[in-house]
């Protein structure tokens, strides 16, 4: 129950409903329903009679289908919200009642809404529940962003925090971060190695010079030309080859030496690569580094080496020798990443190190009582910044006397403890959650708005993934970021940070994310689409022939291993259609790219469905099939008249993601288009799926093609209520396999895309399929991008109790023609990202 | 001036795997254990095997269940045959028992309805049924974790989780149900799943140092006391801040206190152990390509962290339930979980049948290894273990959990009876698993999950 005095909803009559209905200020007038009884006897008068003539030949008088009985209702059950939702929801997508059925009328429909909202929902409108939020963990992308923006430190998380845990499709769902032992182990080692990495713990250090990349590669071009595929100096496996370096010493001395280099492969061919080289790098003559190299994980390696140098020429030389002559499947090259040179170590040569004034500006004191100052201005400064929100003092003490602690001690610098103190900072949980307080002004009432420190964050998070910038920050700390707040959604959203936004939310959402890492057997998805009996049966026979170890084979076999690897291997080159990372670079860069030009131009969110155009290099629309077409670069590529492609739904990402390694699944595009798009996933299946074989024999379908057999399944009643809706809509989209490329037939069958969606339009192609979708269910788009928006912007699943915020996200859509904009202004003016629920609010 | 010249390293990865096989078959390998060990009785009361060596116990999981045709025995309890699917440990055989009838009525639908596979996963060792959600996750305490509280204290790590699992797909798990759910298998309490490490390197790093050879004492020795110089600050100011906020938040800050208290008593027991063993091999350079030189180099992992006790209790995830790999080392292109939904076509059956024996074949080979290392006590590592290989599901085509493919390898330090293939009527597998907790010494632990009792024998 709703407790005294935090809430005072006022008690209103039922006609006030119908009088709602026709008011124009409907969504935000209505008032909210209080007491069971009083629910149940607005739902007797007013809902039941809507039911009786829509719903109850399904769903009451004694029937349950999909176990939905919605004529047992009394004053203690009538707030089941789980139920509710599900007739809220069916109801606005038109999924119910089915098409064949009697329709109620918009107004029946509205009004069934608007009670569901204010009566078993208890949604006050005009002070809606903001919801349980629980305090959100920095996923493993927003720590990485966040020590960037904070120390300039590259710090690799993916590689050495584990996998974010993730639901309702996005990683930054506050409930589902959690923190085990050995996490926390890692967030305080991470805590050390990157201050150890960003601040300089001497005042004064040796002069360093480092060849990276560009330099490098000229460093060292004097032998031979650099290869084409990357920047950075590259010597392959599979030939012996060798390039020198001179390096002019202008001061004889000792100097530290460091190589950095790393095996990579550069063929995305899902197969092993066992070759191994032999990797020599000598300086003056004399070697240095001699060791067997092979393929593993593209771990850097790096050496060091104390030499001593006389003025004058240094010859330096990296050389690889192939050891092995296995097949070379991986395109395995030696890459050299950085050469440093640091000395001569001298005391006279020695300077402050690089940044050692951005972590300590001015002069460091040297009286007592002014270091004292200057040691708690740094902490302060540190801290604020690095928990997004003002620190008390006494967490500013326990760092100083953290830090003193340290310096103190014997061979340590005041540096050094200033870099302890940023350590504990980095590892407390007030930098690893975000911690909301509330606005002072606001704290009484049910539900307070956030202070402007956590409104910063809130945005911040939402649309960089990162942590408030300086001017974030300062209208946060001179209460003036609610004031302005469409200014700085402009400015957030043109800043280049706001790429966070287009790879996190566009790339769950999209997959994008997830293209590297598709399994698709390329080979096999070919040749399914291009039948080559002469190549198919090789390839048969090698697989057998290659499981014989070679000195058991017999001359025929040998012989059969040798002609038919021959054809295989010839094919690889030749014959394949590319499925390399740099074609599957280059499709999560269109749809990286295509979303991003959409929320950048304002453009119609409707657009991710249909358009005609879309961000193409030469190998994709090569791989499309679209011609004229030049050089790696993405572009905005204009698409023929009638062509396929255009919208989310004919992008390589998407088409690949929903696929099986071999062969593309309707079902599971069918899924994702419901999921995704039209924002009503299907119940999941039941746990007793009939088997097929009691409705065909064996014989009969192993003729049948995947369209016929899909058909077969929507004939026992128990599939047909979800395949109908799934089918079609995955149907439509056989014309493109699981690589994304276009196909008229498969396994020489010709494809039929045509279909009838559940609620009645009918379509002959994927390009009339995308049109209806970007048209007459236009609303079931703004509500599911309006849901995903809203989860991913608060960190938790959307609620019944949103059900009221999400109506006005749509609404918003509506009136500005989907404007992505408007759409995330309108978010973030909402009272979920506003404000915090009463800690003492109890929902129904 | 620096004096930090690094050797040229010699080593790579499969060096390493040779390498290991080397240093085992080095006599006198009671030097990597703690001489004291055997001499303490304390130690005797948990996790200790009669002649007061180390006791372990491992959790194994494999993906999609198998097919349950070739997966059983046939025969008698102590004169049987073992079928297709496990014939590669036929040279085990007086090691391992096959274990028929154990079920897990939580992983069914019931009226949870699909998601059978994220069920597979987090069922398999809590036993309890998962709330349905994909954000309010609630599973139960896994075994190996309610064993680890109880006996985890006398090892540098209480227990170490691994998985073969590399990329995850974003967006959601299986049918309404949290990833958390899908990618884990050890849960410390109902809320926090243990995240598995996946990388072999940081497995190699974490229980030994980082650096090479000579060097790795000294760097974990520091690392212990770059944690340990922040710990009271941190300590105190999670203290302070789980007071200021609600109780949704207060278990997260449980969480990360728990991780605290965790560091604290690892070094206090670097304090009282001393550093780990530096094994005389290189550390692994990370995750290898190919999913079988993956497992390989996971199950060594485990193996060195058993042959050094820095853990007695662990978890490894082969892939995932709901896995759809392909198998391109044993020729096949399809996913493995798609092919699992065989629709009876007997080529797809042939194909499951081969992934399920290959993923068998890695065990048998990871169980010669542990054959082939003596424990402190002259006997085997294998020997003195208990370990689980199985799967939450048990036809895969149909989603079933009962009968659930399961083999419990190890002698238990003499206190089991392997070389049998036991028929137990339909049974709870926590039932098994309370078995196992007797033998590890945990005591006061009547129930778990849905257990009704505990096997008549193991």
């Amino acid at each position: 129950m709703v407790p005294q005095p935090i809430l005072r909803f006022t008690v209103k009559q039922l006609p006030l409903i119908s009088y709602l209905l026709f008011s124009s200020t409907f969504f935000f007038a209505a008032l909210p329903l209080s007491g069971n009884k009083e629910i149940f006897s607005s739902f007797q008068k007013q809902i039941e009679p809507i039911l009786d003539n829509y719903c109850y030949d399904c769903h009451g008088l004694g029937v349950s289908e999909g176990e939905v009985t919605l004529d047992e209702f009394s004053s203690n059950t009538i707030r089941d919200t789980d139920l509710w939702l599900r007739v809220f929801k069916n109801s606005r997508a038109h999924i119910m009642p089915p098409n064949e059925e009697a329709q109620p009328s918009a107004n029946e429909r509205e009004l069934l809404a608007s009670w569901i909202k204010i009566g078993p929902f208890g949604i006050d409108p005009k002070n809606p529940d903001p919801g349980k939020l629980t305090i959100q963990r920095l996923n493993r992308i927003e720590y990485h962003n966040t020590i960037n923006d904070l120390l300039g430190i590259d710090f690799n998380t993916l590689d050495i925090f584990p996998a974010d845990d993730s639901g309702e499709g996005f990683d930054n769902i506050g409930d589902v971060l959690t923190i085990s032992p050995m996490l926390l182990e890692k967030y305080l080692d991470a805590a050390n190695a990157i201050v150890a990495d960003a601040v300089p713990t001497q005042a004064l250090v040796m002069p360093e010079k480092k060849w990276n990349e560009e330099a490098l590669v000229n460093l060292f071009s004097q032998a031979l030309p650099v290869d084409e595929d990357e920047d950075n100096l590259q010597l392959s496996f599979y030939e012996p080859s060798s390039r020198t370096a001179e390096i002019e010493i202008e001061a004889a001395g000792n100097y530290q030496l460091v190589v950095r280099i790393k095996p990579r492969s550069f063929s995305s061919f899902n197969g092993f690569d066992y070759n191994e080289c032999e990797f020599t790098f000598k300086a003056d003559g004399e070697i240095l580094i001699n060791q067997i190299f092979s393929y593993t994980s593209g771990r850097i390696h790096e050496f060091v080496f104390d030499r001593t140098w006389d003025v004058g020429t240094h010859h330096f030389t990296a050389s690889v020798e192939p050891l092995t002559d296995l097949e070379k499947v991986k395109k395995l090259k030696m890459e050299i990443e950085e050469i440093i040179i640091r000395g001569p170590y001298s005391p006279e040569n020695s300077a402050p190190p690089k940044n050692y004034h951005t972590y300590f500006p001015g002069k460091v004191p040297t009286s007592r009582s002014k270091l004292k100052s200057y040691t708690r201005q740094l902490i302060t400064n540190f801290a604020t910044k690095a928990y997004r929100r003002p620190v008390d003092k006494a967490t500013i003490n326990k760092l100083a006397s953290l830090a003193e602690s340290i310096s103190s001690q014997k061979g340590k610098t005041y540096e050094a403890g200033i870099a302890q103190a940023m350590v504990a900072i980095l590892a407390s949980p007030r930098f690893l959650f975000r911690e909301e307080g509330l606005a002072r002004k606001s704290r009484n009432e049910t539900h307070a708005k956030i202070d402007e420190y956590s409104l910063a964050s809130r945005l911040s998070y939402f649309l960089w993934s990162t942590m408030p910038d300086d001017e974030l920050f300062d209208l946060a700390e001179t209460g003036k970021l609610r004031k302005n707040l469409e200014p700085q959604i402009e400015r957030m959203m043109s800043d280049k940070r706001f790429n966070n936004f287009i790879e996190n939310f566009g790339g769950q959402w999209l997959h994008s994310r997830d293209i590297q890492g598709v399994n698709i057997s390329d080979y096999d998805v070919w040749l399914r689409d291009y039948p080559n009996p002469v190549l198919r049966n090789a390839r048969a026979e090698y697989k057998i022939v290659r499981e014989i170890p070679e000195n058991n084979r017999t001359a025929e076999e040998k012989e059969t291993y040798r002609r038919t690897r021959a054809i295989v291997v010839a094919s690889y080159d030749k014959e394949r259609p590319d499925w390399s990372g740099a074609l599957k670079r280059a499709m999560q860069q269109e749809t990286e790219d295509y979303f991003q030009y959409i929320i950048n131009e304002d453009r119609s969110l409707l657009e991710l469905i249909d358009s005609d155009y879309t961000f193409l290099n030469q190998l994709l629309a090569k791989h499309y099939g679209i011609e004229g077409v030049k050089g790696a670069k993405t572009r905005k590529v204009q698409l023929p008249p009638g062509s396929p492609r255009g919208g989310i739904l004919t992008q390589g990402t998407i088409l690949a993601f929903t696929s099986n390694p071999t062969r593309t699944s309707p079902v599971k595009r069918g899924v994702f288009i419901l999921e995704n798009i039209l924002g009503t996933p299907p119940a999941p299946p039941p746990p007793d799926i009939p088997a097929l074989e009691d409705a065909a024999s064996k014989e009969q379908l192993a003729a049948m093609s995947l369209r016929e057999t899909l058909a077969l399944h929507r004939e026992e009643p128990l599939c047909s209520s979800c395949h109908n809706r799934m089918d079609p809509l995955g149907l439509a989209l056989e014309n493109f396999n699981a690589m994304g490329m276009w196909r008229d037939q498969e396994l020489e069958m010709p494809i039929d895309s045509e279909g009838v969606l559940i609620t009645g339009e009918r379509f002959l192609n994927i390009q009339e399929m995308k049109h209806i979708l970007a048209t007459e269910r236009k609303r079931d788009f703004y509500y599911c991008i309006s849901e995903k928006l809203l989860t991913y912007a608060l960190g938790r699943g959307t609620e019944y109790y949103d059900t009221e915020t999400i109506d006005y996200l749509v609404n918003e859509l509506e009136k500005n023609e989907g404007s992505p904009s408007a759409l995330l202004m309108a978010i973030v003016k909402s009272a979920p990202f506003q404000k915090r629920r009463h800690p003492k609010f109890k929902p129904e | 001036m620096p004096s930090s010249f690094t050797p040229p390293n010699k080593f790579n990865r499969r060096h390493f795997l040779k390498g290991l096989g080397a240093a085992i078959a080095v006599p006198g390998l009671h030097s990597l254990l703690p001489g004291s060990l055997l001499a303490n009785d304390s130690l005797r009361q948990a996790a200790t095997t009669a002649t007061g060596a180390p006791l372990r116990t491992a959790f194994v999981t494999f993906p999609n269940g198998a097919i349950p045709s070739t997966w059983w025995a046939e025969g008698s309890t102590t004169y049987f045959q073992l079928g297709q699917t496990l014939s590669p440990l036929e040279s085990l055989k007086s090691s391992v028992q096959v274990i028929q009838g154990l079920d897990h009525q939580h992983a069914t639908g019931s009226k949870d309805g699909a998601g059978d596979h994220a069920r597979g996963n987090s069922v398999f060792l809590t036993g309890v049924r998962l709330n349905k959600s994909a954000t309010d996750i609630r599973a139960g305490v896994s075994i190996d974790q309610a064993i680890a509280k109880e006996v985890g204290a006398e090892t540098r790590f209480p227990s170490m989780e691994l998985s073969c699992d590399k990329a995850r797909a974003s967006g959601s798990c299986d049918s309404g149900y949290s990833c958390a759910y899908q990618y884990n298998v050890s849960w410390k309490t109902p809320t926090t799943p243990m995240a598995p490490e996946s990388n072999p390197r940081k497995v190699f790093e974490r229980l030994f140092g980082e650096g090479s050879h000579g060097e790795r004492s000294a760097n974990a020795e520091r690392r212990m006391n770059n944690r340990r110089s922040i710990l009271d600050f941190v300590m105190d100011d999670a203290k302070r801040m789980q007071k200021r906020l609600g109780n949704n938040d207060k278990d997260k800050l449980d969480q990360y206190l728990t991780g605290v208290r965790e560091v604290e008593s690892r070094i206090e027991k670097m304090e009282r152990l001393g550093p780990n063993i530096d094994p005389e091999l290189p550390t692994p350079e990370g995750v290898p390509y190919s999913h079988g030189e993956h497992i390989a180099i996971m199950y060594e992992m485990m193996l060195l962290a058993f042959q050094t006790d820095s853990t007695r209790i662990a978890t490894l995830i082969l892939a995932h339930d709901g896995d759809n790999r392909s198998h391109e080392e044993i020729g096949i292109t399809e996913g493995h979980h798609e092919l699992t939904h065989h629709r009876d076509k007997q080529d797809r059956i042939e194909k499951v049948k081969k992934i399920d024996r290959w993923y068998v074949e890695q065990f048998a080979q990871f169980l010669n290894r542990l054959d082939g290392v003596k424990d402190v006590d002259g006997h085997s590592i294998l020997h003195n273990s208990m370990i689980v290989y199985g799967s939450g599901n048990a036809d895969g085509n149909k989603h079933s959990h009962d009968n659930l493919p399961i083999v419990l390898a190890g002698h238990g330090g003499g206190e089991l009876n392997p070389g049998r293939f036991v028929v137990n009527g339909s049974k709870p597998a926590t039932n098994l698993f309370l078995n196992m907790a007797d033998k590890m010494g945990v005591k006061n632990l009547p129930h778990f999950g849905d257990s009704t009792g505990r096997l008549a024998s193991i």
